[in-house]
């Protein structure tokens, strides 16, 4: 008797064989938007490739897409023989979905948002990549769901908040999802700190330690990011204050991957 | 062509479920939805290229068109994309043919105007089914 069933979605292994060529995958996530996640994104991949490491860069905002913007990365990637070629700005080979949408709003009911991750995702010819990091999107659904779950060894993630109660108490829940669930919490960055060092470390740093992670660092809100921002290009973001104090606070991170070679130039 | 990529996927997952439950593929359908616009007669000519000293060889190999079925969750209208079709520009069919979902971002519903529309059927190439021979 011949066994017939519904196919699988041969997308998830596509996915599979595309990461296994991704020595890590870094996932920046903090649940809620507003708190500088596409920003560390962008300029931590760029700060991966400034050392010499092969990075990628994976806007998984679907809704919101912002990682082409900031590097200035547009047009239609190219079709290769092995899938979609990224475009590579300042050394960081960069996928999103705003390089096909261009600006045009992106309207996705029930599962759109997701297929159209699988499908970059699949399609993505990466290449040999040191560091992949992803810019998660807001909210615990299907994406993060999808990426947090993939079939992978070295998926990590770094949880950024600002200080507020507001912004803690979302983070609280991503840490609270990600324990136990295989990827492994880097630690929790607190990002536009304002304040007194004695005010600021309250939110992160209490997070951190409830959670039993590293606290990764305070970056204070930097008002040359902005400017960086507007200008699109990833070495404006890299020569910020704001990008130096993230390459410190992510250099335990990026010695791991070039064995010393990131040490912080104090 | 991205096409190649998506075959390959395609042949390859049908090994992994042959890996997985055993046996012989006797029959595998595939879809090609309209969305994406691929041409199913390359779509035919890659599986049998591809096909050849994988457990697809020897196997029926189905191709065929999924017309889409697009439905409006504001007001219920049910449509396709040929009824779009001149709606839609040459620059905004080449991203649907990468990202199916993008008709979103290119179009509305035709009898509301709203954005709030899902793809139900027809997005683009898909494993329908495989018969395995125990």
């Amino acid at each position: 008797m011949p066994d017939s069933e519904s196919g699988p979605d041969f997308r998830r292994g596509m996915i599979d064989r595309r990461l296994a060529h991704t020595k890590r995958v870094l996932l920046v996530m903090s649940g809620k938007g507003g708190v500088g996640k596409s920003v560390v994104s962008a300029a931590l991949a760029g700060i991966a490739a400034a050392t010499g490491l092969k990075a990628g860069l994976m806007d998984a905002d679907i809704y919101g897409p912002s990682s082409a913007l900031l590097l200035g990365a547009k047009g239609l990637p190219v079709e290769g023989e092995s899938g979609l070629v990224p475009p590579t700005l300042g050394g960081v080979k960069v996928m999103s979905v705003d390089l096909f949408a261009s600006g045009r709003p992106i309207p996705l009911a029930g599962a759109g948002a997701n297929e159209i991750l699988l499908e970059l995702l699949a399609l993505t010819d990466w290449g040999e990549l040191d560091c992949l990091v992803v810019d998660m999107p807001p909210a615990t659904g299907d994406i993060m769901l999808t990426l947090t779950s993939l079939r992978k060894d070295d998926v990590a993630a770094v949880v950024v908040t600002m200080p507020d109660r507001l912004s803690v108490s979302v983070a609280h829940r991503v840490l609270e999802l990600l324990k136990g669930g295989g990827v492994t919490t880097v630690g929790v960055l607190g990002n536009m700190v304002r304040g007194s060092a004695k005010h600021r470390d309250t939110g992160p740093g209490n997070l951190a330690k409830e959670f039993g992670v590293p606290l990764l660092g305070l970056l204070p809100y930097d008002p040359s990011v902005p400017r960086a921002v507007e200008r699109g290009s990833p070495d404006a973001l890299l020569r910020t204050k704001f990008a130096r104090g993230l390459r410190k606070s992510m250099n335990s991170y990026l010695r791991a991957m070039t064995g010393g070679a990131s040490d912080e130039e104090e | 062509m991205h096409e190649l990529s998506l075959v390959q996927g395609i042949i390859d997952a049908v090994g992994e479920t042959v890996a997985e439950k055993g046996g012989r593929v006797r029959s595998v359908r595939i879809g090609v939805g309209e969305l994406a616009q691929f041409d199913v007669r390359l779509v035919r000519s890659l599986l049998n290229d591809l096909k050849k000293g994988t457990p697809l060889e020897g196997a029926r190999i189905i191709v065929e068109p999924e017309k889409s079925k697009i439905k409006c969750l504001s007001c219920g209208m049910i449509w396709d994309f040929q009824d779009l079709a001149g709606a839609i520009s040459g620059d905004e069919r080449e991203i649907m043919h990468f990202l199916p979902e993008l008709l979103n971002s290119c179009s509305r519903c035709p009898n509301c105007s709203r954005s709030y529309f899902e793809i139900e059927e027809g997005r683009s190439v898909r494993i329908m089914e495989v018969v395995l021979d125990a």
